[in-house]
């Protein structure tokens, strides 16, 4: 739905930034390139392989753990969208009312988002 | 209530009762054709302030399609889409339930087909300060699920960690209000990883901004559903005038 909302959306690359948290160790590759029509799934496959662990705390900065098979462009959307609205209060009230265009808009800023996604080595059980 | 960097995780059942009402509406109008979450009252137990509102959240009814061999690699039990395509999966659902109830009639039974229903209850401990999920899940006939019959229906992540650690991941226990016994997620490490979910918040220039009584519950689930394949849609993360209010 939300992916659908900008026309250049379906080839536009996503910067993924690796963020440690609590006991885990931090990656020498932080930071990777993907295409905003990847899921999830596959930026959560690429810390398991990194940390050579099946079971990883990953969730993102809005206290959010996305579910495997978002698209990652709809994460990085929502996510800047909130930071934006953080940073600059005076357009919030413009941008709650128009939702849909409020991503277009906030991508012609040119604002150099990215998205971060924290990681942990707890699990949630067990 | 902001976030501080000393938060534990935990929060009251005041709180609780606040964030249930949050999650119920955000639920409601992010999936109007599913079920609601509905705010049960309970009796006031013994001891408890005059000023304390007790009860649970429920969801009751909800359809988690029955996985088989060709996806069961994959975890969605729906795709993603706008409220009418869900509305119209869930027509499709209750003929395919009609079908099958006709088929039934006619032939010895059987619930190879058969689509599950659950209930799921959202339950505060006050043992852990958290919110319990407490869910069971029955045939359309009313038959209780066993747990053979609902690890069918589990994502297959949950069926890994099930066989990992068997007792304290997903039991069958005593449901605190209702005194039957529903399957349970053990709610040990909730705290611990609430903290994770809202640290990055924490750490950001508004602290004050993001009130943890109204996002407690949708982050939670967030996390929570996913053991049992319920899915929190984007959607309900908190909005421009929430993160405002």
């Amino acid at each position: 739905m939300m992916a659908t909302e900008s026309p250049t959306s379906s080839i536009q690359k996503v910067v993924v930034h690796l963020r440690a948290t609590g006991d885990a160790p931090i990656l020498k590759q932080a930071k990777f390139k993907i295409a905003g029509t990847d899921k999830f799934a596959k930026v959560i496959d690429f810390l398991r392989r990194q940390l050579h662990r099946d079971t990883l705390f990953v969730y993102v900065n809005s206290a959010f753990s996305p579910n495997p098979d978002e698209l990652v462009i709809d994460l990085y959307n929502i996510h800047n969208m909130l930071i934006y609205v953080q940073e600059d209060l005076s357009v919030i009230l413009f941008f709650s009312d128009i939702y849909g265009i409020a991503v277009l808009k906030f991508q012609n800023f040119g604002f150099d988002g990215k998205l971060v996604v924290n990681y942990a080595n707890s699990m949630a059980w067990g | 209530m902001g976030i501080s960097s000393s938060w534990d995780g935990t929060f009251t059942s005041s709180d609780f009762f606040l964030s249930a009402k949050a999650l119920s509406g955000k639920w409601k109008t992010t999936n109007p054709a599913f079920p609601p979450w509905t705010w049960v009252p309970s009796p006031r137990s013994l001891g408890a302030a005059p000023s304390e509102v007790q009860g649970y959240l429920s969801l009751e009814k909800f359809c988690l399609h029955r996985n088989n061999k060709e996806n069961r690699d994959d975890d969605s039990y729906y795709e993603k889409g706008d409220p009418i395509d869900k509305a119209a999966l869930v027509y499709l659902i209750l003929v395919i339930g009609e079908v099958i109830k006709f088929n039934s009639a006619c032939q010895v039974h059987s619930y190879e087909q058969e689509i599950n229903f659950y209930d799921f209850h959202i339950v505060y401990s006050n043992s852990y300060r958290v919110p319990v999920l407490y869910f069971c899940g029955y045939h359309c006939d009313g038959q209780p699920l066993t747990l053979e019959n609902i690890e069918i229906d589990l994502p297959t992540n949950s069926l890994e960690i099930l066989r990992e650690s068997k007792w304290t991941f997903m039991t069958q226990e005593e449901h605190p209000i209702l005194n039957r016994p529903w399957y349970t997620l053990h709610p040990c490490g909730t705290s611990e990883w609430m903290k994770l979910l809202f640290y990055a918040v924490s750490s950001q220039a508004n602290r004050e901004g993001v009130r943890i009584e109204q996002q407690y519950l949708i982050s939670w689930l967030s996390v929570v559903g996913q053991a049992v394949g319920l899915r929190v849609p984007l959607e309900m993360l908190p909005s421009m005038t929430n993160v405002l209010t």
